[in-house]
């Protein structure tokens, strides 16, 4: 399996704050990969470093190489736009636009420059089946989005990242607001999601890593301490940290 | 440190399989010092108290899927779970063991022993050992010592060799003792079965530390 | 312990009663106001009211067309300077400026232009535009509303613009849009029922206001549809009515007085009603 996503020696710091320390690691392609740690580990600093979200604010600062497909993204001269294109994001609590459901979809689409309208139509009802609501919402695709469930609103974000055929998508404990239901939806769909994209997932829940992802790391202040197959992370991790982490002896 | 209640379900855990390996060491001492005592009364009581050791099996198994269905273990909590249930089934056959024998013992009733037990209750004692130690090796975490004692299962088969050797011979010599001589060789197969389990046990001691499974020695029978 | 559980219930009450009492007191002034405003107010309404201009002084008659129509005016091109400075700015405040020191002296800066005494931005308009230009003018008069109500329009539009959540915005950049696109697209949808609400309010606050006219746009007895001459407008000739000595005139001010809070209350209602959709 080709590597999709990789840093090398990645830092990064929030003003004065070194939030994270060397990071090296390889996301593969269409695989899902979890980032699990204690809160403050800097398991969501470094997803936010893939899309490059930490330019929204000032005063914060990258080191080294962040590789996708073969490309350093911190290079200077980087068209950010059309690298978040390439770069989907899901987040903690759902964030539909204030517009109707097929906009929330539509939007992204046109800002990639699709005009046609029986294309866009075609491609909202695409993602919307490939992010399993389309049997719930396809009567009532111009209501407002926000009139939706929040495990719906949380796919519906799926869908609006996904319409956009980005090549990989990051999740930020996309299920922590939603109940065990929704986010039971959202685990099978992240599955189906691996078909097609890579997929880089923040949780909180380990059964969550454990049960979605192929691949898991595990953050703390700062560092990446083990990164394994999921299946090793779980039942045997070479770490002692990542032992005592998983079993719930600290954290 | 955090889930303590957690932890401690654990911790008592592994002192009710501690508790049960005892329990089925104790029996199987027993039943070869009442085979070989000719003590029925010690034989039928040996048969009926199995049943305790049956009962403290699906105890611990219960607690075990309560603990996997409660508290999601992972990794080593995981793995010492995975290693209970897998021990006490073969602790409960270890058990059975000992019951059969004692059921020998009962078979062969009144009649005297077709020949005096020599190397038949070291044959069980090198077995119990085994066990007690291969239940060290689990509390200790020790590696070492849990496949040192998958080779100890050598000694077994040879004491079994010897012993099966002896009384084909003395079957052959005397043809009314096969009755009663056959049921000796039941007891040391039964003894030496009792030692395949143990190296099972060792085998869940070191994948409950290493997290791989490793076949160590497999017996010839 | 019964003694000290007494205690506490007497004090619920005794607080229970005041709070109640400073309610009623404040409510009972509006509804005087109110009451003295629709009985005076309604004997001076008839068609005359909406279509005539003032008759001369001592004549019966006349109403109050010009004065009705110099308030729309003004308080329309008012709208029209304030309102798209204010939101621009709001989100400026909103979406660029954040914790910069130039957003800290805009938010400072329109803080005290809140507090600041409508009389006085009469005046510096006055010192602006009347003077120079050699006279009172409609549109002195919507230049002084509008400055009244450029702080109110800032900072109820960064307010609304601030309760977009951050998730939100990050969101629509995460997907690729420029952040232009973000504000018009998303940020702004997001906070239309509040920014909406927030000029309903200001526009109701400026509409009312007297002082500043009174050295702008000043009066005018007669029908005025040039926007550099003196108008008249209904808070203006409430003052000078109401100082007059006619009783007709007097008559003539409760009208006007009925009619600008019907106006005031009638925006304000609106206001509410978008509101309550917002929250529904």
């Amino acid at each position: 399996m080709r590597d999709k996503f990789t840093t090398k020696n990645l830092n990064f710091w929030y003003g004065e704050k070194h939030a994270l320390k060397g990071i090296s690691l390889s996301m593969k392609e269409k695989e899902v990969t979890a980032l699990i740690g204690p809160s403050g580990c800097g398991k969501t600093t470094f997803l936010r470093c893939l899309n490059r979200m930490h330019d929204l604010y000032p005063g914060n600062r990258y080191e080294g190489e962040i590789l996708l497909d073969g490309k350093n993204i911190l290079e200077k001269g980087l068209d950010l736009i059309k690298h978040r294109s390439r770069v989907g994001m899901v987040f903690q609590k759902p964030t539909p636009f204030p517009m109707s459901m097929y906009d929330n979809i539509a939007f992204g689409l046109k800002l990639m420059g699709v005009k046609s309208k029986s294309e866009i139509t075609s491609r909202v009802e695409k993602a919307l089946k490939d992010s399993a609501l389309w049997e719930e919402i396809k009567d009532r695709l111009h209501e407002p989005a926000l009139s939706l469930s929040g495990g719906q609103q949380q796919r519906l974000c799926i869908a609006r990242a996904v319409a956009v055929e980005p090549d990989v998508i990051l999740m930020d404990e996309p299920c922590s607001a939603l109940d065990p239901v929704a986010t039971a939806k959202i685990e099978d769909l992240i599955t189906d999601l691996k078909q097609n994209y890579t997929v880089v997932i923040v949780t909180h829940n380990m059964q969550q890593a454990a049960r979605v992802s192929q691949y898991t790391g595990f953050f703390m202040l700062g560092e990446v301490i083990e990164f394994d197959t999921t299946e090793k992370i779980f039942t045997a991790p070479s770490n002692k940290l990542t032992e005592d982490y998983i079993t719930g002896r600290f954290g | 440190m955090t889930r303590e209640a957690y932890h401690k379900a654990l911790k008592d855990l592994e002192g009710e399989l501690q508790q049960m390996a005892v329990m089925v060491g104790t029996a199987v001492r027993e039943s070869m010092d009442a085979l070989k005592g000719r003590d029925l009364e010690a034989s039928r009581r040996i048969v009926h108290d199995d049943i305790h050791v049956n009962r403290k099996r699906f105890e611990i198994e219960e607690k075990c899927v309560r603990i996997i269905a409660t508290q999601q273990p992972m990794a080593v909590d995981l793995r010492i779970l995975a290693a209970v249930i897998n021990i006490i089934t073969d602790l409960e056959r270890i058990g059975d063991h000992a019951e059969g024998t004692a059921k020998i013992s009962l078979s062969i009733g009144d009649a005297p022993l077709v020949k005096p037990l020599v190397d038949m209750p070291k044959m069980a004692e090198q077995a119990v050992s085994m066990l007690e130690r291969c239940m060290k090796a689990f509390i200790d975490r020790d590696i070492e010592s849990a496949r040192n004692i998958c080779n100890e299962d050598d000694i077994v088969d040879a004491y079994y060799d010897k012993i099966y050797g002896e009384l084909v011979l003395l079957m052959i010599e005397n043809p009314k003792l096969i009755k009663d001589a056959t049921y000796l060789i039941w007891a040391a197969h039964n003894i030496e079965r009792i030692a395949d389990r143990v190296t099972n046990i060792a085998e869940r001691v070191v994948y409950m530390v290493t997290g791989k499974m490793e076949e160590m020695n497999v017996s010839k029978y | 312990m019964g003694l000290h559980y007494q205690r506490r219930k007497l004090a619920n009450y005794i607080a229970l009663g005041v709070s109640v009492g400073s309610a009623v007191f404040g409510i009972v002034f509006l509804f005087w106001i109110l009451k003295d405003v629709f009985t005076f107010g309604f004997a001076a309404i008839n068609l005359d009211f909406f279509t005539q201009v003032p008759a001369p002084p001592g004549e019966a008659g006349g109403g109050m067309a010009n004065a009705i129509l110099g308030t729309l005016t003004i308080t329309v091109l008012a709208t029209a300077f304030g309102v798209p400075a204010g939101i621009l700015a709001g989100t400026y405040l909103s979406e660029y400026g954040r914790k910069s020191k130039t957003a800290f002296v805009v938010r400072f800066v329109s803080d005290i232009l809140v507090s600041a005494p409508s009389i006085v931005i009469g005046v510096f308009v006055y010192a602006i535009m009347v003077k120079p230009f050699g006279g009172f003018s409609a549109l002195a008069g919507a230049v002084a509303l509008a400055i009244i109500m450029l702080p109110v329009v800032v900072r109820t539009a960064e307010e609304m613009l601030k309760l977009v959540p951050d998730a939100t915005r990050e969101a629509a950049l995460a997907l690729g849009a420029p952040h232009w696109k973000v504000t018009v697209s998303v940020v702004y949808r997001g906070a239309l029922r509040g920014i909406v609400t927030g000029i309903m309010l200001a526009v109701a606050r400026v509409s009312g206001e007297t002082a500043p006219l009174l050295f702008t746009s000043f009066n005018n007895s007669f029908w005025n549809f040039n926007l550099t001459e003196p108008t008249a407008t209904l808070t203006v000739t409430i003052f000078n009515y109401a100082m007059g000595p006619y009783e007709d005139w007097h008559q003539m001010a409760w009208g006007a007085a009925l009619l600008i809070t019907a106006m005031v209350l009638l925006v304000t209602i609106i206001s509410r009603i978008i509101v309550r959709g917002r929250a529904g």
